[in-house]
């Protein structure tokens, strides 16, 4: 097989890149570009209950925002359920996929249990373990019970001593399936052969694992993080409702502390201003991300 | 060719020309299409609206009522997006606290202009009230309920009070021997909608006040630590659920029904549902149990009119048919709320005892207050009842700092 | 050596599914929860002591929840919109993808930015704006409010950033002298795209069919804004209906559409996973 330097194009003009871009992003820019202008229109306005605009207001949303303690704790919590979440996603959904990724009998009912939970809407997913962890007939309790594992109901989602925890885990449960499939795609790309050659060197699995598959499942690890930090920091329906955010504001994430801000207490100004704060935090979190990352040719 | 092509053109000139002579001699008929946003109640709730719609067609023939459902959980959201896309509906169901806001966004038409001399007199007086504001009528009051005590009456005999307690006393009496006996007495709502007025009722039979006359708020008096204490106490001698927190009303009512909880709180529909799911239950109604005087929540839903909608009068013709007796009857008996107008509360629907417990309730019951800032007093308040419950904060304290930021929303 | 080579399959087998066992444990709870709340007769729901098994399974509340979720009509959208919005995304990202994978050019950084920043907005305030867009354009004599057009606009538009960064990614694995042999042997462009470029992809399309068709199939916040009549609802927007803010929910009911609805994506996903397998095409090619 020729490897050329240089590669020896057909008859045809090199295609432009910008051609290729465009329709993708013609068709986004068309998408978002309103809706961003007017959430960022709406942050400074004073926007009614109902949506109307009642006078510009310059910065006097975010300084509201910045002035309330419950925001500032939102944020900090938000931090940690990004970090419990997709650090626990990552760490299951690895050895998961690296299991999956072998052949083995009844490994097609395996990839297909392991995807499960992804088929439930989110809300869905939400709503069935807040019904399974009700303290006096989940089934969360009622079978730990039968085990003999605990001697009475466990008031799962009371406090945020327990409720944070236990929302974290659901969270990490339904990002595995996503993570995992993201990675069985990384791994289909790495070519069998090269781990003949380093078997026949005598290198043990972990040094095939790390030498090997790690460095090329790399750009796919980067991604997997990367989309888990952007879609859990704004994940709703797990937070919202299993606890509302409560009791007394203790698990209150950004995204839910803006929901509560936009269509319960009626100021969709504010709401606004958060989202936006929102994205720059993830903007300058995943842009800080990926400038560390060691450069790689031509992906991720 | 050409003759064929001229002659056809004549025929179709003719018939267009026909046409519009038709619409030019025929009397001008109303053809308007009156959307209304209507917020989910029950199972029953649509078929009654899509009845009343079929009856109005027929009366009202060219005219059409398009009924569009939306769950209360995003009620709001959906009137918001509506109102900024400009697509909303002529007429819509909305929580009676909302109104203000809608006044103050000039989204709301003034009705008195549309009503007869005799209309107003149609309602009874308490319902029609939180529907005005600045003296004008906004919107029209479609469900009312009030809250009374339920109580099992089963195990409420058996701990000395056949007839249900009367006062909190009672009630912490009751709850001990119920307690004793292996159940929980008294279900307390610590989550969700409505967990400030579920604390209201301790404070207002106790002397309190939410929002005092110089419309600042007073909760953090003697009175409201005395009613939070109340509470507090019940939960730690165990005379309520355990993990109050983690209750919403929905789960109360269930333990309730189950016969776990002896004592709850609620609304006239809960009657209908203990009927349906819970047949062999004994329960019975008393007022909501005093402290040093009597009180009641009552809240209304009002529905109201776009001042945007391009087919008022149409809408208005609908409002006032929702409003005659057939089809209030209808509504309000299958939902199982309280009669709004007076013709209603005649019908033999609403003779039953578990009606008439809550309406005589009515001369006691305070409305939430129609003013800025009550969405944020509640949820300040809710989130100092949350903290006291958990222990988390001294009933003191936690109800100071909120009226701190009550205050805040108030104005004040 | 067949018999040895089987037995060490059978032996990997086992342990496999020994590493895996907690976590499909984890999993199907919640769908044991589903499913026997779904054959319950609705008085077994809220019993006291709360018990795992029905008395009898009672399959009737399938039929029932099909017509008061409307799901036959329901499933029809679903599908349609989670097809539709899954073809365009991938149409439209695999020559943008192909073009970050093969040629470096000025402002392909900012693109892939733009991309992300296309994620990071809260949906919950984003579909505010989707709104009054849709009831902007005018389309089939009204506007693209309760269209489902709209919504298979908005879910491409969306995954966008998905489909071209895994697409990219994966792209890059791929030698150039594949496509090379392909242009020596006179095959155009185009063509040597589709028939050799392309099947060599197949785990990464899978993985972006499988991502982009899920994520039509269970998203909420856009259906539900976009969406009014009953005809154009999906099955998301039709569940949840049967449960947020209701008085009385009948959990037998929202158990059983729950579970129906999840079928779908299932039978997709075992059909796209084969494609997930190492060195499939690559070997295949040579």
């Amino acid at each position: 097989m020729r490897r050329s330097a240089g590669a020896r194009q057909p008859s045809q003009t090199r295609l432009n890149p910008w051609v290729l871009i465009l329709p993708s992003l013609a068709l986004a820019l068309f998408v978002i570009g309103y809706p961003l202008y007017n959430i960022v229109f709406q942050s400074v306005h004073a926007v009614s209950r109902f949506g109307l605009i009642r006078g510009f207001c310059g910065l006097d949303n975010f300084r509201q925002v910045f002035a309330d303690p419950v925001f500032l704790a939102s944020l900090v919590r938000t931090v940690w359920w990004t970090l419990g979440v997709v650090g626990g996603a990552v760490l299951v959904g690895l050895p998961v996929a690296l299991v999956l990724n072998q052949d083995f009998y009844g490994r097609g009912l395996a990839r297909v249990l392991v995807m499960l939970p992804w088929s439930v809407s989110l809300t869905m997913t939400a709503i069935v373990w807040r019904w399974a962890f009700n303290d006096e007939y989940g089934m969360v309790n009622v079978t730990l019970q039968r085990l003999h594992l605990i001697s009475g109901p466990v008031h799962w989602l009371a406090s945020s001593t327990l409720a944070f925890p236990v929302e974290i885990l659901v969270g990490i449960l339904v990002s595995v399936p996503f993570t995992v499939t993201l990675f069985l795609g990384g791994l289909a790309s790495v070519p069998g052969d090269i781990y003949e050659a380093a078997r026949v060197e005598g290198a043990s699995s972990w040094q095939q694992f790390r030498r090997l598959t790690l460095p090329l499942l790399r750009p796919f690890i980067n991604m997997a993080i990367v989309l888990n930090v952007i879609y859990v920091f704004n994940s709703f329906p797990i937070i919202w409702v299993m606890t509302q955010g409560g009791p007394s504001n203790s698990t209150h994430i950004l995204v839910t502390y803006l929901y509560e801000r936009g269509f319960r207490l009626g100021k969709p100004g504010e709401a606004a201003a958060v989202s936006l704060i929102m994205l720059l935090l993830l903007f300058a979190a995943t842009a800080l991300y990926l400038k560390i990352q060691p450069r790689e040719g031509g992906a991720a | 060719m050409q003759a064929r092509l001229s002659q056809r053109l004549t025929q179709v000139a003719g018939a267009l020309a026909a046409a519009g002579l038709f619409t030019f001699l025929a009397p001008a008929a109303q053809a308007d299409t009156v959307r209304v946003t209507v917020a989910y109640y029950s199972d029953q709730t649509e078929p009654y609206f899509k009845e009343m719609a079929a009856a109005f067609e027929k009366a009202n023939p060219g005219n059409t009522i398009k009924i569009e459902m939306v769950n209360w959980d995003t009620l709001q959201q959906k009137l918001q997006t509506d109102i900024a896309g400009g697509s909303n509906a002529d007429l819509a169901i909305i929580g009676t606290r909302w109104l203000l806001d809608f006044v103050k966004d000039d989204m709301a038409e003034p009705l008195d202009g549309y009503m007869n001399p005799t209309f107003k007199g149609r309602f009874i007086g308490a319902f029609l009230a939180p529907g005005q504001i600045g003296g004008k009528t906004y919107g029209l009051p479609i469900a009312a309920s009030a809250r009374a005590l339920y109580y099992n009456k089963a195990t409420l005999t058996k701990a000395g009070f056949p007839a249900g307690p009367r006062t909190w006393d009672e009630v912490i009496a009751a709850s001990k021997k119920i307690k004793a006996a292996g159940g929980y007495g008294f279900g307390l709502q610590g989550k969700e909608i409505e967990t400030d007025v579920y604390w209201y009722y301790s404070l207002w039979t106790n002397g309190g006040d939410v929002v005092g006359a110089n419309g600042k708020a007073a909760f953090a008096s003697p009175a409201g630590i005395k009613a939070a204490t109340l509470y507090k106490s019940m939960i730690d001698q165990g005379l309520t659920q355990p993990g109050v927190t983690n209750y919403s009303r929905e789960d109360v009512q269930n333990l309730f029904k189950q016969g776990r909880v002896s004592m709850v709180i609620s609304a006239p529909f809960l009657a209908k549902q203990l009927k349906k799911e819970a047949p062999t239950l004994q329960y019975g109604i008393a007022p909501v149990p005093m402290g040093t005087t009597h009180a009641t929540y009552a809240v209304t839903d009002s529905m109201v009119m776009f001042k945007n909608s391009k087919a008022k009068a149409t809408a208005w013709k609908f409002l006032d048919f929702l409003f005659t007796k057939a089809p209030r009857v209808a509504f309000t008996s299958r939902e199982g709320f309280l009669p709004t107008t007076r013709e209603e509360a005649t019908a033999p629907a609403f003779a039953d005892s578990d009606t008439k417990a809550f309406v005589s309730l009515l001369p006691t019951a305070r409305f939430a207050p129609t003013i800025t800032g009550w969405e944020d007093t509640a949820k300040a308040v809710s989130d100092a009842m949350q903290a006291v419950y958990l222990g988390k904060a001294k009933p003191a304290d936690a109800l100071r700092a909120a009226a701190a930021e009550a205050d805040k929303a108030l104005g004040k | 050596m067949r018999a040895f080579a089987d037995r060490r399959k059978l032996r990997r087998s086992l342990y496999c599914w020994l590493a895996l066992a907690p976590l499909v444990v984890i999993i199907l709870f919640p769908f044991a929860v589903m499913f026997l709340t779904a054959v319950k007769p609705p008085e077994e729901v809220f019993i006291y002591p709360a018990r795992w098994l029905p008395s009898h399974f009672r399959w009737a509340n399938f039929s029932d929840m099909w017509v008061a979720t409307r799901f036959g009509r329901a499933l029809e959208n679903s599908l349609l919109v989670s097809l539709s919005s899954m073809l365009l995304a991938i149409v439209v990202s695999v020559p943008a993808a192909y073009a970050l994978a093969r040629a470096t050019f000025r402002g392909q950084g900012a693109y892939r930015q733009f991309l992300l920043v296309t994620q990071m907005l809260s949906p919950i305030l984003l579909v505010i704006g989707l709104f009054r867009l849709a009831a902007m354009i005018h389309w089939n004599g009204g506007n693209l409010v309760d269209t489902r057009l709209s919504v298979v606009v908005a879910y491409a538009a969306f995954n966008i950033a998905f489909a071209v960064w895994m697409l990219s990614s994966y792209f890059a694995t791929i030698p150039r002298d594949l496509e090379e042999a392909a242009w020596l042997e006179g095959c155009g462009r185009a063509r040597a795209m589709l028939k050799v470029f392309l099947p060599l992809a197949a785990p990464a399309l899978g993985v972006t069919a499988i991502f982009t068709f899920i994520n039509g199939w269970n998203e909420f916040a856009v259906v539900y804004t976009l969406i009014r009549s009953d005809a154009n609802k999906t099955l998301t927007v039709q569940i949840t209906d049967l449960v947020a803010g209701r008085y009385t929910v009948e959990w037998h009911q929202v158990m059983a559409a729950t579970l129906l609805a999840t079928l779908p994506v299932s039978v997709l996903f075992a059909w796209l996973q084969r494609y997930l397998v190492k060195g499939l095409a690559l070997g295949a090619v040579k």
